[in-house]
């Protein structure tokens, strides 16, 4: 392109420059997003970067301009527990199905105050594309010195317009005071990332609380586990059973900290249980089992994983013998299958809310 | 404890988005036939995969055949290979009734089943009773149904009647299912089947049309100049010769969806989007199509017959030479046909319907082709590859929407020429929509008749096409012939030629 410098290797870029035609590395075999344009340029202006973009598309295959196709922004901050390329990659192929403008911020205070960045146009396949030619933008900054802390001021050139801006902290929770959520239509979380250590997770439950107090907050988390939610309360749908959501004398739950916490905390919350009613076990995979007891009868009603038959099931038995149950496929649990969920439904969850205020409590 | 109020579902808040069906059998009369086999057991798979389907659920068969509970089981599995492990939890559910419908004794056997249903797994009686059976026999199963009193829903259960098209073969026929139905089931338990109506962009027209306060003003006569109404299919007839011998296309696609889809574009706005505000304006927009007389079908309509042709890039046989068509067969693969709208809205805007059989390209659309400016101020030579605006609504495939405007061509000369912005459902949502039964069944399921054709709206389609059948049902009637592989008959394009307009080329 006419503009571009010619870039010095940059082993610091996230963006990882493909050569047009390439695809990407996050898909398999020719179903992935093929690079169409790729543009790098270190220590540069952030008009730069926005100049480059139209500069692309009008490159993009020598013969027509590459029209914009986007329904959203994401923009996506890194932080220094994250790995940047899998990140990238979970965006690049949601973007594949889903196009969007991505930028990827990678602040870093206490490096050289310069700004590197990389622009990349890419064309979905045909096939997630139904045939019709679409293209999407990656765009990753890696911003250096006082700069980081001033990141508004890098995303707002790159939002587009009139569309909703989702901003991922994959790992690390911003500041709730921090003016770039000013931007954002919605924040995305990790309640499994961001609080591994069992010490913080009653702390970073807090500070989520007060962000989904300014804006709303899709946590990933909790969209891996809606099945098994699903699932759970689908075993009170007979009317028989329904009877027993208010007997509920256990809910034990079990699985890694963070899922676990969400999960009693939404029992503990929905069902009005006291905390001691709510058991929390450490366990891989996640596990739930109410006992109940209503009219002199007994329920126990449980959500469990299959591993053989790679299935969760969900299983109802009454003493009084009325049993029923259904099981489903293990639920894809990928990062952009989350991500792809969180985006489609743009808005605040005041279940998890609940949920999340009695997790913290179950957490203290 | 029946007595105790029935608490809501607390686990379920922040859930109520997902339209979930409640406990409950769903009876399946022609369970070893070939639409359950193809399309109900597939859908039901999806919707179990989907977690559409609840904990307490069973299938019911029923049919002629000889077969015990567990070789219906077998024909559960057989028909979805692959299916989720929500799958075989259904088939353990599951069982079969076999008898002749015509016997008593089949529906006692069916009632006593589902009683041990209930009790087993508590669905609650709610009842759906889908009759993918022949059309001969739709009274004749409701009737049965009704004599053992599983026609009246128990006190907190349902009792849903579903059947297909066709529904009927004329008005005269159709209104004699009617009555025989409405002896046994009431209007709103009734559960008529056009699966267009399923597509999801079938009912996208509505949402295009009254969730955009753009489109609105514009869709009348002050803009429009005329509408068309494309269904073309590159298939033949396959298997189904001797059926459509007795269809042809007019009964087949005129009658149900293309009358579905016209009434969807044609519309006032309904006061809400339920499923009699809905369906109230659908009729009264099919009352406003002017019905023809039978001397006037000649002028308005045009039936034809495909030969044989080239249809992507193979080389296919005429209709007449199809298995299971008569050699000198009078049935119709094709239709064109000009209607007018006599209301407000609609007045002098013609619309312009074809389907065929045969024809170079699967497409279901309707344009809607508005008026040119009244005055160009380019000149001429400046607009040549300008043309009136059009938006169009893709049903299928590649579903979407496209608005075709002019735009300046770039240089120092004042060009204008036609562009389009184009949009590709496919290309905005992830979500794959679901197959049209999979949403229908799940619809009878949950209770909502929107998607459902009303029996005004069947009578009133049936009214629109009952010259047509009358003109064509006599001796000596045309038939125009048509190249498989082409859009269609000469006499077709005259048709729209002689009101100095063209089809469009989808």
């Amino acid at each position: 392109m006419a503009n571009a410098v010619a870039p010095p290797p940059n082993p610091s870029s996230p963006a990882q420059p493909l050569r047009s035609g390439q695809h990407a590395g996050a898909s398999s075999g020719d179903d992935g997003p093929a690079v169409v344009h790729t543009w790098e340029k270190r220590d540069v202006t952030i008009s730069e970067v926005v100049a480059a973009l139209p500069e692309l598309r009008r490159q993009a295959d020598g013969r027509e301009a590459a029209t914009r196709t986007a329904v959203l922004t994401i923009v996506m901050v890194i932080g220094p527990r994250d790995d940047p390329v899998s990140c990238a990659e979970s965006v690049r192929s949601l973007g594949a199905h889903h196009p969007c403008r991505a930028v990827v911020l990678r602040p870093d205070p206490d490096s050289t105050p310069v700004i590197d960045a990389s622009a990349t146009l890419w064309r979905a396949s045909a096939a997630a594309a139904e045939g019709h030619p679409m293209f999407f933008e990656e765009v990753h900054i890696n911003v250096g010195g006082q700069a980081a802390s001033h990141l508004s001021s890098i995303v707002g050139p790159f939002i587009l317009a009139d569309l909703p801006v989702a901003m991922w902290f994959p790992t690390d929770l911003p500041d709730p005071t921090d003016p770039l959520l000013r931007l954002a239509s919605v924040l995305m979380v990790d309640t499994r990332l961001v609080g591994p250590e069992l010490a913080a997770i009653g702390h970073s439950y807090r500070t989520l609380l007060e962000l989904a107090n300014h804006q709303p907050v899709v946590d990933l988390s909790w969209v891996r586990l809606q099945p098994w939610r699903d699932l759970l309360a689908s075993l009170f749908e007979p009317e028989h059973s329904r009877h027993f959501l208010q007997g509920v004398r256990l809910a034990s739950v079990k699985g890694k900290p963070g899922p676990r916490h969400m999960l009693g905390g939404w029992l503990m919350a929905q069902l009005d249980l006291r905390a001691r009613e709510v058991l929390l076990t450490d366990s891989k995979h996640v596990d739930i089992t109410l006992e109940a007891f209503y009219d002199g009868e007994e329920g126990k009603f449980q959500v469990s994983r299959d591993e053989g038959a790679r299935a969760v099931w969900a299983k109802a038995s009454l003493s009084g013998g009325m049993a029923h149950g259904q099981a489903m496929p293990l639920p894809d649990d990928s990062l952009t299958s989350a991500l792809s969920a969180a985006i489609a439904n743009l808005r605040a969850d005041r279940v998890w809310e609940r949920a999340l205020a009695a997790a913290a409590a179950l957490a203290s | 404890m029946t007595d105790t109020p029935l608490p809501p579902n607390v686990l379920a808040e922040g859930m109520e988005t997902v339209r979930r069906a409640p406990p409950g059998v769903l009876v399946v009369f022609g369970a070893s036939g070939d639409l359950t086999h193809r399309k109900l057991l597939p859908a039901l798979e999806h919707l179990s995969r989907r977690r559409l389907l609840p904990a307490a659920f069973s299938i019911v068969g029923v049919a002629r055949s000889e077969m015990s509970d567990d070789g219906f089981k077998g024909l559960m599995a057989e028909a979805v290979p692959n299916a989720g492990p929500g799958w075989a939890e259904i088939i353990k559910n599951s069982a079969y009734v076999s008898g002749d419908y015509s016997h008593p004794n089949t529906f006692k056997q069916l009632k006593s089943r589902l009683k041990s249903i209930d009790e087993a797994l508590g669905t609650g009686a709610n009842r759906t009773f889908y009759l993918a059976t022949v059309p001969d026999v739709f009274a004749e199963v409701a009737a049965a149904l009704g004599k053992v009193g599983l026609n009246h829903p128990e006190p907190g259960g349902s009792s849903r009647l579903v059947i297909e098209k066709p529904f009927g073969r004329d008005r005269e026929s159709a209104r004699e299912l009617d009555t025989a139905l409405h002896e046994v089931f009431s209007e709103n338990q009734i559960y008529r089947i056009d699966h267009y109506l399923g597509k999801e962009t079938v009912q996208n027209v509505l949402a295009l049309r009254f969730a955009n306060a753009i489109f609105e003003p514009l869709w009348s006569r002050n803009y429009i100049d005329h509408v068309q109404v494309t269904v073309a299919e590159t298939v033949g007839v396959e298997k189904r010769g001797s059926f459509y011998e007795k269809a042809g296309a007019l009964r087949d696609i005129v009658q149900n969806h293309v009358m579905q889809v016209l009434s969807l574009t044609l519309m006032e706005p309904p006061g809400t989007i339920d499923a009699d505000g809905i369906r109230d304006e659908k009729v009264k927009a099919l009352r406003s199509v002017v019905v023809p007389s039978v001397a006037e079908v000649a002028n308005i309509a045009v039936r034809a017959q495909y030969d044989s042709g080239w249809v992507e890039g193979m080389a296919v046989p005429g209709y007449r030479q199809e298995e299971g068509v008569s050699r000198d067969s009078q049935t119709e693969t094709y239709v064109a046909l000009k209607l007018t709208v006599d209301n407000w809205r609609w007045a002098g805007v013609p619309i312009y319907i074809r389907t065929g059989k045969r024809l170079p390209k699967r497409v279901t659309e309707v344009a809607l082709q508005f008026k040119a400016v009244p005055h160009l101020a380019f000149p001429k030579a400046a607009a040549t590859g300008l043309n009136p605006n059009a938006l169009v609504m893709r049903i299928q495939p590649d579903e979407g929407v496209t608005l075709r405007f002019g735009a300046k061509v770039p240089g120092q000369a004042f060009m204008v020429r036609d562009v389009l912005m184009d949009f590709s459902y496919g290309a905005a949502f992830l979500e794959e929509p679901p197959d049209a039964y999979e949403r229908l069944l799940l619809d009878a399921m949950v209770g909502d008749p929107t998607l459902f054709i009303r029996r005004d709206e069947v009578d009133t389609a049936w009214g629109i096409v009952q010259p047509l059948l009358d003109a064509w049902g006599n001796d000596g009637a045309p038939l125009a012939g048509y190249a498989a592989g082409s859009w269609g008959p000469r006499q077709a394009d005259t048709l729209i030629e002689r009101d100095g307009r063209q089809w469009r080329t989808p």
